[in-house]
Parts: structure tokens; sequence; C-alpha cells
């Protein structure tokens, strides 16, 4: 398993190169010249000039990259060019909102999607089966930003949950009463899929030789699908769940900005639309890592369920 | 579960039950679109840092509700010589900045001279006048000695940009000034700032020096919090659920139903000068003919627009400036602004500009299709409403929006022939110098007018020692720019501040924008 994960490690540091660069070039694309921006409208031209130099602009594109590399690389991202705040400082403010979001997502979405994947499973082509997947159909039909308005408008506004931003650490009563309506929003988008490819997939396994010779064996119908074939179904969904965090994280600037929550997504667009350029970067760079870490976590759950994986 | 476990967690949740509401009733949330970039008056415009300047600091100059009676802040009194030059001001001697310090005179002239100094690059200087030096002869007595008159300063002074700072504190902090903190005299002190999150503010102890505008002169509350919550629809919801107590920032949509709810209060702030306009680059071919630029005002429907963006709360535009602005004139022609399209056909024939084929405008080849450039956002509603009545005289406005990253940049070059803009001021001078003034060009005279007779009025205006001549300077001002249609006026903007249910209802403030200015009009019922 060590040597899988070191493999995986391995495949992910080009993909990071790239994504650096990408980031990179990206915001040289972007009409507007950092040098003004930190010079301020009031600049002369010989003082948007000195700070051009200053900043390392005006040399080779290659070499301002090298340069930004080496710092990523001492965890130095600059600091932003408006709060001039360290970016690490900035992530770090926003990172951990952003994973709480998520994980709060997660923690409830993942298990009801299978939970209700495996019920259509197990009653296939009754009404059962039928409500399941018309309800997972209208998941990925509707927006998140619908499902948040009607959640801010009756439930918000009826009094019985807060919707406006993150009033603590998740593990205080005011934080975690904050982050239930988000998490709700950003969580109903998921369901519906992770139902759809667990039905799927389970579907298919329940057919394997090994299901019949569990059940010859005599085990009832719900230890055959709870403990022989679920695991082996989950695969696909794995990788589904992975993708879809991938997307969470860029779904949820629409659940961060809906509920003000202080998240990465909010922070990568700020930073966008205000020119700052640093953060924008640490943003994308936080962002991807995130999608990376994702992935390599996806891969050793592959490992986990299906040991032949890792072997390979 | 045990017993003894249980009774802890019943116990706990009593606790939070019972301390939450305590809390809340102390503290006021006010929710609002967007946050500042920073909190230092000498290097940021935003009205976001504007609202939260206001709040932790003071300025020697108060500005009433009027938006024209000046009122006493730190400075208790002031003089003026004969000549103008000279400003002499006493200032209280029980004023304490936040960190305990005590506020002199010397802090007065720090503030001054650190916005004076090329190293801080502060930003729209213009507001202190052509200052020749400014000295504490005492502890309560500051002079302010100007090369030349300057006839705005006073009511520039109620600007946030003069909050009086802790100049030592900025020194100390550098770059961090107004980010990681800042020292001001105001009636709350700025506790913590998360950016694009929120700002707390808690009250400041001792303050009892707020202008005598308000039913108190210190805060009523103890702690605020700025909240920002871009969504607007969240924000509404907020403030209906009483979980917002406080937002100018709400929709036109919901102020209909925001004033029918009884729990809310809406105030409409009685002077408040923020205004809609296109400006037309006047050198330009298409444009260059102010026949042309007074028929595209006739052309426009100032109401049907006004009625179409905000359901007709605001105050359709016949003048460039808001006739309760300090110095307008109210002797300006307002028939040439307003829809006549007949006029506007008989005044584009006369220019030449014949109508083809297509039903559009042609002259020697080309068509009249001026290029407007805006800031995507609320523009896009106002140019393409635009759009649609010039097509009725043969006009086919071009629109280019652009995002507010690059719009500046785009908006300072020479690539179009009229553009989009909202702008707020105090009074006439302040729009007129900051606009019409040839040494402004490109921008903010982005319409490239170079007058000398206008810079001399302007000049004279800003110079002048009695209120007469300076209202004269202004209204001549006036005139010649609205005779040359040099905008197309749309709409005065209206400024609405909501307060919630568990609050005294407050009255709007127009500086700035700033519709709580001090904040001492929050008190709890």
């Amino acid at each position: 398993m060590a040597r899988h994960i070191a493999q995986r490690l391995m495949i992910s540091l080009p993909v990071l190169l790239g994504v650096l660069m990408i980031g990179f070039l990206l915001l040289q694309v972007v009409p507007t010249d950092p040098a003004t921006v930190v010079a301020g409208p009031s600049a002369t031209k010989a003082e948007v000039e000195a700070i051009r130099q200053q900043m390392g602009l005006d040399r080779p594109l290659w070499v301002q990259f090298a340069g930004y590399l080496g710092r990523v690389l001492q965890l130095n991202l600059g600091r932003s060019m408006i709060s001039n705040r360290p970016v690490v400082d900035e992530i770090a403010l926003t990172f951990w909102p952003t994973v709480e979001l998520m994980l709060a997502c997660l923690i409830w979405a993942v298990p009801l999607g299978i939970s209700l994947g495996t019920l259509a499973a197990r009653r296939r082509g009754t009404t059962i089966d039928r409500a399941i997947m018309a309800l997972s159909v209208m998941g990925v039909s509707v927006p998140v930003f619908w499902v948040g308005l009607i959640l801010i408008q009756y439930v918000g506004g009826a009094g019985l949950l807060p919707f406006q931003g993150r009033n603590g650490p998740i593990w205080t009563a005011d934080g975690l009463i904050s982050i239930i309506l988000p998490a709700v929003t950003l969580g109903a988008v998921f369901v519906g899929p992770v139902a759809r490819m667990t039905r799927t997939s389970l579907l298919e396994t329940l057919g394997a030789d090994y299901v019949r010779t569990a059940r010859a064996k005599g085990a009832s119908d719900w230890r055959v699908t709870i403990r022989h074939a679920l695991r082996n179904a989950m695969i696909p969904v794995v990788t589904l769940v992975g993708l879809q965090i991938g997307f969470l994280l860029g779904g949820s600037i629409v659940t961060e900005t809906m509920f003000a929550w202080p998240g990465v997504g909010r922070m990568a667009v700020g930073a966008i639309t205000s020119n700052d350029f640093p953060l924008a970067q640490g943003a994308i760079l936080i962002l991807a890592v995130g999608f990376m870490v994702v992935n390599l976590i996806v891969d050793v759950l592959y490992a986990y369920l299906d040991p032949r994986i890792a072997r390979s | 579960m045990s017993n003894r476990m249980m009774w802890t967690t019943f116990a706990a949740l009593a606790a939070i039950g019972i301390a939450g509401p305590a809390l809340a009733q102390k503290s006021v949330t006010i929710v609002r679109e967007i946050d500042t970039d920073r909190y230092d008056p000498h290097k940021s415009t935003s009205r976001s840092g504007a609202e939260v300047m206001y709040m932790i600091g003071d300025t020697l100059v108060n500005l009433d509700f009027d938006m024209k009676t000046l009122k006493p802040g730190l400075a208790k009194s002031w003089t003026v010589s004969p000549d103008g030059l000279s400003y002499t001001f006493k200032l209280r001697d029980d004023v304490k900045f936040c960190s305990g310090k005590k506020m002199t005179a010397k802090d007065v002239v720090a503030t001054y001279e650190r916005w004076l100094d090329p190293e801080t690059k502060g930003l729209v200087k213009w507001r202190m006048g052509d200052v020749d030096k400014i000295t504490a002869p005492d502890d309560v007595t500051v002079e302010y000695k100007l090369k030349k008159p300057f006839s705005e300063l006073l009511y520039q002074m109620t600007q946030y940009f003069h909050t009086i700072l802790n100049v030592e504190q900025a020194k100390q902090l550098g770059a961090d000034f107004g980010i990681k903190a800042i020292d001001g005299t105001g009636p709350y002190c700025l506790e913590s700032w998360t950016p694009r999150d929120q700002t707390v503010l808690t009250k400041h102890k001792g303050y009892s020096w707020g202008p005598g505008i308000y039913d108190y002169t210190e805060a009523q509350v103890d702690r605020v919090v700025w909240k920002v919550v871009p969504e607007e629809n969240t924000r509404v919801t907020a403030l209906q659920a009483g979980q917002a107590d406080a937002s100018q920032y709400v929709p036109y949509w919901s102020i209909k139903e925001l004033t029918a709810n009884k729990q809310l209060h809406v105030s409409k702030a009685e002077n408040f000068f923020w205004t809609y306009f296109i400006g037309f680059k006047v050198d330009k071919e298409l444009v260059n003919d102010v026949r042309v630029r007074r028929a595209i005002n006739l052309a426009v429907d100032q109401k049907a627009i006004t009625e179409a963006v905000t359901f007709g709360l605001a105050d359709p535009a016949s003048t460039m400036l808001s006739p309760a602005v300090l110095d307008f004139n109210p002797k300006l022609d307002r028939s040439i602004y307003g829809e006549n399209i007949k006029e506007a056909e008989k005044l584009l024939d006369e220019a030449g500009w014949k109508k083809g084929p297509d039903g559009f405008r042609y002259k020697d080849g080309k068509k009249l299709a001026p290029l407007v450039y805006g800031i995507s956002g609320a523009f896009k509603e106002i140019a393409e409403a635009v759009q649609g009545e010039l097509r009725k005289v043969g006009i086919d406005l071009q629109i280019q929006l652009f995002d507010s990253t690059v719009a500046w940049g785009k908006l300072a070059t020479q690539e179009f022939d009229a553009f989009g803009m909202s702008f707020p001021y105090v009074s006439a001078g302040d729009a007129l110098n900051l606009y019409f003034r040839s040494a402004n060009t490109p921008t903010p005279n982005r319409m490239n007018w170079k007058d000398k007779e206008t810079d001399e009025l302007l000049d004279k205006g800003s110079q002048a020692l009695d209120d007469a001549t300076r209202a004269g300077a202004y209204a001549a001002v006036q005139q010649k720019v609205h005779d040359a249609a040099v905008w197309i006026p749309l709409y005065h903007e209206p400024l609405f501040l909501v307060t919630g249910a568990k609050l005294k209802p407050a009255k709007a403030h127009g500086n700035y924008g700033c519709a709580l200015y001090k904040g001492l009009g929050l008190a709890f019922k």
C-alpha cells in the first residue's frame, strides 16, 4: 500500500507543476498590469516602472516563473496586494471554513446517497426504486443556488437556522448551527448522483457469481448486499465522489457567496475581481492541491476496496 | 446516556440558550455587499472603508443630515481669515484615541503631514486644498494655512479622508496600518477585521464627543459587526428574519416589501447625492456636435429608464447635479433633458445625420453608432435601455462593458465616444472640480472637456471668499456644461437605510453614501 501511495504521489508532481504553470500563466494574460494596481491611481509612469522592476515583472516570463516556483517551494506565496497579509495566512483563514463545509456536506450526503442507492437496487422496479430515482434526477437537475435560495427563504427566513456566514468553528454550538444550511445546500446536489451510481453498480454486482454463492450458502439478502456486494460496488461510487468533491471545490463558490461563508472559493473570486494577483495565484494553487489530494485519497481507497489494484 | 451526562448536556444547552440572547442583545449586525481594501483614509477611497472609518474615527468638522450645515467635530470652533488662506481650529480638550492616548493638535498636524508625505502615496490630496503649512501653536489649536483659498475646505473636512489618526501607530505598523489595526477617536473601536468576511467594532468607552445631530453623543450599542453578505436575497431575508439589524444595501425590488414590514423601518436619506450619467467625449467625431449631444439627450426618456431600472424609486435627472446639492443652479433650462423625439430628429437632421434605408442615421458614409464603455453590473440594464431609446431616432449605440478589474484602465483611454458612470458628491463644487477641470483629462475628466473659461470659473469658485461668489461661479460652470450637453444625466440614486425589529428607527445620512455615518443612531428599542 505504501508503495502504491508513493507511486501516486510521484505521478502527482508533474500535475502540480502543470497546475502552477497554468495558474501563473493565466494571471499573465489578464489585461491588467499588477504594477499599476500596486502603484495606485495617483502614481506617475516612473513610479509604475520602478514598481514593475521591483516586482520583477520586467524580466522574461520563464525567469519570473522560476522565481515563483522557488518561492512556492519555500511556502512563500507572497503578500496580498490588498491586505498586505502573507497569502499563506489568508489561505489559512479561508481553508478550514471550506474544508469544514465540504466535510459537513459529505458526512450526510454520501451515506444518504449510498443508502438510497442500495435501497433502490434492493427494491428494483418497485415504487420505492422509482421514487428514489426520481428524487435523484431532481437532485442532479436542480441548481445549487436554487436550493440555497429556497432554504434561505423558508428555513432561514422563518428564523429556524442562521444563514449568513460562519459563526465559529464547527465544534462550537454557534459554528455547528451556522454550517447546517450551507452544508445541506451543497449536499443536496450530491445525493442524487451518488444514489444513482450506487444503484447501478450494486445491481451489476448483485448479479455476480460470488453473490450467488453467498446466497447459496444461506446468507440473508441484506447480509449479502451489505457484506459481499456493496464493498465491490463501491469503486465507481468512490470515483464519482472523488470527482464530485472536485466539483464541490468549484461549486462551493456559489454556496459560499450565498451564505457569506468565508471560504477559499469566495477568497478566489474576491482576489480575482480586486486584481490581487498573489492571492489569486494562492487560491488557484490551494484549490488545485485540494483536488489532487482528493484524487490521491480516491486512489488509496481503490486499493483498500480492491487490493488487486495496489498489487498491480 | 447516564443521568449525570444528561444533566451536564442539559445545563450546557441551557447556558447557551440563556447567554445567547443576552449577548445578541448588545450586538448589532450590519450587512453589506462588499468589503473594503483597507481601513486607511489616505489610501482607500472605497465606500465600505468610509462606512467603518466614520464610526472608528472623527473629523474636525461634521456634516448635518441636510448635507449643508457644518457641525463641530473634533474642532469645537473655527475661524477663517478674511483672505481665506488661514483656518484656525480650536479643538476639544477631552478627546482620546481608542488606545487611551490623548488626542491633541499635534495629532491633527501629524495626520495631515502623513497625507501630504509623498512616501504615503496618499490619494485625493486635492481634498486638502493647496496646503502651505499646518501647525499646532498649542495642544488645542491648529493653524491650517493655504497657498490659495479653497472655499470647499470645510465641506471636504467632513469627508472621511480627513479622519484624525494616531500617526505614531501608523508609523509603527507601516504597511500593516489600517489592515491589522487602526487607532481612532470615533464612537467605536476596531476590534478585528477578517477581509471579505466581517469587521467587528466595540464601543469606545468614554466617548462623548459625537456631533449633535443624533439623539445621543455616545454609542448605544456595545458591539457592531459589519458582515459581508454578497448575495442581495440573503441580505433581504436576513433583515426580515432578524438575523441582521441594519443595511443600506437592499435592492430596489425589495423596498416596497421591506417598507410594508411593520417590524422594520426604512429611512430614505433626504439629501444624498449620487448621480448616474453617460458622458460624451466632446472631441470625438460622432459626438463633437452639440446638436447631436442634445438630440441624444432628447431621445432618452429618463423617467422610463428610472422606472424600469429602479422601480421608480430614483429621481429621473433633468440636470447633471441633484437639485438639493449645495450651490446647485436652479436657473438651468431643464427642457433640454427629457424625451422629445420630434426635436431630437430635427436637431440630428440639422447636424447633417440623415436616416438611411436601415433606419439608422449616416453622414458622409459614416453611421451614427457611438461606442459607449461602462462597467458591467448595474450599468448593463441602463445602457440597454438607453440603446433602445436611441434607436427610435436612428442612433445605433454600441455598448461595451468591462469587468471592474479592467474597466478603469479602459475608461482612461480615448477608445470610446461615451462612457457610463455614477459618482457621489458633497457639493456642486466637489463634482464640478473633479469632472470638468482641463487638468483632470483623461480621467476623471473623460469627456476631454478642456475649456479655459470653465477652469477660470472653477478657480473662482474654489477660491471664493464668500458663499455668493462661490455659488455664482459654480452656477456659471453648470450653465456651460449643461448647455453643451456634455452628459446625459440619467437619475439621482436614492439611499435607503433599513433597520431591524430590535433597533430604534435610524435616520439615513447621505455623507459619502454612508447611511449610518457616525453610527450614533444605532440604539436598541
